[in-house]
């Protein structure tokens, strides 16, 4: 079985010595719901940027679907962020100036998707999310939940296998969180879709298959 | 392909529609400056062009003057071979050589003598005779230009069809003056022509040269060119006989050099007012990317690459280069309207009665090339002021970028 995600051996220096990531070694498997645990300062974030191929690391492998990244070489970098990795941050991470659906369809304007196929497209996505009716909402009129929602819809949109998504609820009440988790489960579920979510509670990562935990760069469990 | 630009300008335009004010500022910032140039390139233009026009209708710029030129001690005399080299240029109607020779009049009035062969003087320069007929070749009479036969019909009474006496100066082996008398008689007069032919008198050449006894050098040539246009042209080829060229044209050399000095300094504030504008443009982008920076930030993290934000902030300069552009030109058209209408009774008030002509035309004139040029300088300005925060948008780092680091 080929894995999503491999990462061999990853290890990250920062120019100023400090080591975030220590010879980390993880698999995760197809259409797997992985949490990525860890206090702050343990490196999570490190290697979600690093998977996302918007840092690359000081040494060791990354493979998606077995094909190694190619961190030195721009272009790879771009598709991998433009066809196999979508992103979900924390708040704030909608484009102000566009609605709902715009939102959505953004990653498809990097991809060169034509207008017609974009909006079909995310006009989809945003029905899997349950916000069709809210398409033409900017991001100030949504609530924190349903501005979580539309980045989910807008992770899928390019059809990547895998989504990263960086604390998405770091910002939402626990009932919302909750709504966000069982979403994300079950774009997991009925679509294949790989996830790997960082999150620092507990009780979240009850949602997920199973916990990956970061302790001081180095993988613990 | 297209279709993507297209949606990228779209982008653009909706970024700059979340900052009306700031952008309309900044449009306003680059419309003063193309007003600037457009409007003192119009103003310059049009007051050259009258007056070039006022030059033209006072003077008779198809006519040149060749003299012979001396230059580092040697003198380039005019040749019948270079003469004909000139009849040959193209635009050249006519040339003729005269020389020039003084006689006085018994009572010591001056005779400032013009020695010309009859049929080519009159095609370059037009005679029009007010009494009287041309001269014969190689009989001894002459034709008095208009001021001289009033001043000699006045003092001496010498009248159309008279004989009087010359004296022509010689000066023997001694050095010795002696006057010789020689019997001319006056068979024409000029009409008044405000130029050096309304002093002279006009003797046919071989005549002339029999007075004198010795033969002559051509110490002048007149040249007729068919156009207006053409003028610059022929003084070229006059000039590169090693000749010197003079005439009403260079008037217009001398407008047009004013004009030059004078517009290059003003374009040069011009160009001041399109600097500061560009920067305007360089701080209204600047900081829209900085507060922008988590937006861009995600836009990388999903999938825009550096040339996408370079595009991104550049579409918005050049959307906003288009409007300044459009403006800047309006406001050019504006100000020609006002110089035009209040600016020009005034210059005319300032520059006397013989400029009165300007009052029929138009004193700052706006050529659909200048307003282009106005556009294109509009686009070109904001576009290069927009490339220092479209490269500084696409050098952050994007993992910075989204936690909202520059």
């Amino acid at each position: 079985m080929t894995a999503a995600i491999r990462t061999e051996s990853v290890t990250k220096i920062f120019s100023n010595h400090v080591k975030a990531l220590s010879d980390v070694s993880i698999t995760i498997e197809r259409g797997e719901f992985v949490a990525l645990v860890g206090r702050s300062g343990s490196g999570k974030s490190t290697l979600m940027n690093i998977l996302g191929g918007l840092d690359s690391p000081s040494s060791g492998s990354v493979f998606f679907d077995d094909m190694p990244v190619d961190y030195r070489n721009r272009s790879n970098l771009i598709n991998l962020r433009r066809r196999q990795v979508g992103f979900i941050f924390q708040m704030f991470n909608l484009i102000p100036s566009l609605n709902a659906l715009e939102n959505v369809a953004y990653p498809l304007l990097f991809n060169y998707t034509p207008k017609n196929e974009r909006n079909e497209k995310a006009m989809q996505l945003l029905s899997l999310v349950g916000l069709s009716d809210r398409a033409d909402h900017l991001p100030h009129q949504l609530s924190g939940g349903e501005q979580q929602r539309v980045a989910i819809a807008r992770a899928l949109v390019a059809d990547s296998r895998v989504v990263l998504a960086d604390e998405p609820t770091g910002n939402l009440d626990s009932k919302m969180s909750a709504e966000i988790y069982q979403l994300m489960r079950k774009v997991n579920r009925e679509r294949g879709v790989t996830f790997l979510v960082v999150t620092h509670e507990r009780d979240l990562a009850s949602y997920c298959d199973r916990t990956i935990e970061l302790r001081d760069g180095m993988v613990v469990s | 392909m297209i279709g993507r630009e297209v949606d990228f300008i779209k982008l653009s335009a909706r970024q700059l529609m979340t900052k009306r004010l700031r952008v309309a500022l900044t449009v306003v910032g680059i419309a003063i400056g193309v007003a600037a140039v457009i409007g003192i390139v119009a103003l310059g233009d049009g007051i050259r062009y009258q007056a070039i026009e006022t030059i033209k209708a006072q003077s008779d710029l198809t006519l040149i003057e060749v003299h012979p030129k001396t230059s580092e001690g040697v003198t380039q005399f005019i040749t019948d071979a270079g003469l004909e080299r000139l009849r040959s240029t193209p635009h050249v109607v006519a040339v003729a050589p005269v020389f020039s020779d003084s006689y006085t009049t018994k009572r010591q009035t001056f005779l400032p003598v013009l020695a010309v062969r009859a049929e080519e003087i009159d095609r370059v320069v037009h005679l029009r005779y007010t009494e009287g007929r041309p001269f014969s070749p190689g009989k001894m009479e002459v034709v008095f230009g208009s001021a001289l036969r009033d001043r000699l019909q006045r003092n001496e009474g010498i009248r159309m069809g008279d004989n009087f006496t010359a004296l022509v100066r010689e000066y023997d082996e001694q050095g010795m003056p002696h006057d010789k008398q020689v019997s001319l008689i006056l068979v024409g007069a000029l009409g008044d022509r405000d130029d050096q032919f309304d002093r002279i008198v006009l003797l046919d050449m071989a005549t002339a040269a029999d007075i004198r006894g010795t033969g002559q050098q051509y110490d002048k040539a007149f040249i007729r060119v068919d156009e207006v246009d053409a003028v610059f042209s022929v003084v070229d080829q006059v000039t590169a006989q090693g000749l010197e060229a003079a005439g009403a044209f260079e008037q217009i050399r001398t407008v047009n050099q004013f004009m030059d000095a004078i517009l290059i300094v003003f374009m040069l504030f011009a160009a001041f007012a399109l600097v500061v504008g560009g920067l305007m443009i360089t701080t209204t982008m600047i900081t829209s990317v900085y507060e922008r920076t988590r937006e861009i930030g995600i836009s990388m993290a999903i999938g825009a690459s550096e040339n996408d934000v370079v595009r991104m902030v550049l579409y918005e300069c050049l959307l906003i280069g288009i409007i300044g552009g459009i403006v800047g030109v309006a406001f050019g058209y504006i100000f020609t309207v006002v110089m035009n209408t209040v600016g020009k009774p005034f210059i005319i008030s300032r520059l006397g009665t013989e400029f009165s002509s300007l009052f029929g035309s138009e004193i700052a004139k706006l050529s659909p090339e200048m307003m282009i040029a106005g556009l294109v300088i509009a686009v070109v300005f904001s576009l290069a002021a927009g490339i220092y925060p479209a490269v500084k948008a696409a050098r952050m780092n994007p993992v910075d970028a989204i936690r909202g680091f520059m």
